[in-house]
């Protein structure tokens, strides 16, 4: 799998792209408070950042359609959290508040991502003075999420490759063996990853 | 000046197998050797040693680099000067980005910004990479991430480079790539593979290992011509050093 599943776009020439990424993870937090802070009985006001982020993702030459795409790849998880308000008298409304929010929120941080590459966010970080054992490990996330899901695409290649019945009990039997082998694996791989950064000179 | 000396090493693993058992070499400097030897025998644990990686607790100096006692304090220095090249390249780049992985040996060394820039500069211009510089590791093939490791090993500029595998993950030509830019390396060169073919073109000395012992160690073609000893550790006698070649056609015989 492509890891750039995450941030397809972030290395693309647009006046959004050349802006300092300082300037755009304060810009992307700073409206983020602004929409969570957004009164929740007046519907009409979420218009004017949804328009000011429609004009950004225009600007950015991201396609439309990827987008929308991956808005809905995770509405769902926004619907399901936001519909347990429909059952409370009068939840219609914190609903809607909260379908926006999440929304434009996800929008914003979509946004920011595929506009800024992952490296210079974590160089914000450490100028801006994140302890920088956290911003390592958000580096190596970063770096082996990809490298362990390709992991377990393989083994569950060759796990359907010899499974002839899968029976729904058998299936997560096997299922969990393969999550126990990933983790044994993950922790070997840390330990040759952390052989390899001291052999050049980490302390 | 040696380049490294070890003396009577033996290593345990916390569960108690023995991977190295009285371990004696030493390696003169601008040499070539080629550690071979089944799997299991002993040579990564070796290597992982020559630049104090292994033990996890450095008490007794069995090893010394360029006349360095591999010890604590040392180990910066130690680490510097031995440039380490993993099996698999996943595991060496670490980084974001193909940059930031060659630049993080000299960065860790503590090297201004500017120098770093120019040693990364160089190191991806010796290894044939200039303009990836941007690309993330995830999406390079196994020829150009196993070069980007190399680049990280060479912008520290180290003068001993020691080597586990470096062709195993390589197709031919990526093999024939790499030999002949190991070949025109001007550094101690300690390589641990399976590959003899690269061990006769690039090694003027073989050391053999098994057992977590060196069973054998002399001039390449002298060790690697005898079918016996080569049959007895799990490997075989290379196909370029077969006296009666199967494919060499005589010019008598047309």
């Amino acid at each position: 799998m492509r890891h750039d599943f995450l941030d397809r776009y972030s290395r693309l020439s647009s006046p959004v792209h050349r802006l300092p990424a300082g300037v755009k993870l304060g810009c992307a937090i700073g409206s983020i408070l602004l929409i969570v802070g957004l009164p929740s009985g007046s519907l009409w006001l979420f218009g004017l950042p949804t328009l000011a982020l429609l004009v950004i993702a225009a600007v950015s030459r991201i396609p439309p359609s990827f987008l929308v795409r991956r808005i809905l790849f995770f509405e769902p998880l926004i619907v399901g959290i936001a519909a347990l308000n429909l059952l409370r008298p009068g939840g219609g409304e914190v609903f809607l508040a909260i379908l926006a929010k999440s929304t434009l929120s996800l929008f914003t941080m979509i946004l920011l991502a595929n506009t800024t590459p992952f490296h210079a966010l974590l160089r914000v970080f450490r100028v801006a003075g994140l302890p920088a054992l956290l911003v390592t490990v958000l580096a190596l996330m970063y770096r082996y999420l990809f490298v362990l899901v390709d992991e377990a695409e393989r083994m569950s290649r060759a796990r359907s490759s010899r499974t002839f019945d899968p029976g729904a009990l058998r299936l997560w039997r096997v299922m969990a063996t393969v999550i126990v082998q990933l983790f044994v694996r993950s922790s070997e791989r840390a330990e040759r990853i952390f052989a390899a950064m001291t052999a050049r000179g980490w302390q | 000046m040696n380049a490294l000396t070890i003396r009577h090493l033996s290593y345990c693993y916390p569960d108690g197998t023995t991977a190295l058992d009285d371990v004696t070499m030493s390696v003169e400097e601008n040499e070539c050797i080629g550690l071979i030897g089944p799997n299991g025998s002993g040579k990564s644990t070796l290597l992982l040693h020559m630049n104090g990686i292994l033990p996890e607790k450095i008490s007794v100096n069995s090893v010394s680099v360029f006349g360095m006692a591999v010890s604590r304090e040392t180990l910066p220095a130690i680490r510097r000067m031995v440039g380490l090249l993993f099996q698999d390249p996943d595991d060496q780049l670490f980084c974001p980005t193909v940059f930031e992985d060659v630049a993080f040996g000299p960065r860790q060394f503590g090297e201004p910004e500017d120098a770093v820039r120019a040693a990364v500069a160089e190191a991806l211009e010796r290894t044939g990479l200039k303009g990836i510089e941007s690309r993330s590791p995830h999406h390079l093939s196994g020829g150009e991430k196993q070069r980007v490791c190399l680049a990280g090993i060479l912008a520290c500029r180290p003068r001993l480079l020691v080597l586990d595998e470096p062709t195993s993950d390589l197709d031919p030509r990526g093999k024939r790539e790499l030999a002949s830019f190991l070949e025109r390396l001007p550094a101690t060169k300690i390589i641990a593979t399976h590959d003899l073919e690269l061990v006769v073109r690039l090694c003027s000395r073989a050391v053999v290992m098994d057992g977590g012992r060196i069973v054998a160690d002399g001039p390449t073609v002298e060790i690697l011509s005898q079918a016996e000893l080569m049959l007895e550790h799990g490997l075989e006698k290379p196909h370029i050093l077969q006296h009666s070649h199967p494919h060499r056609t005589s010019p008598d015989h047309g």
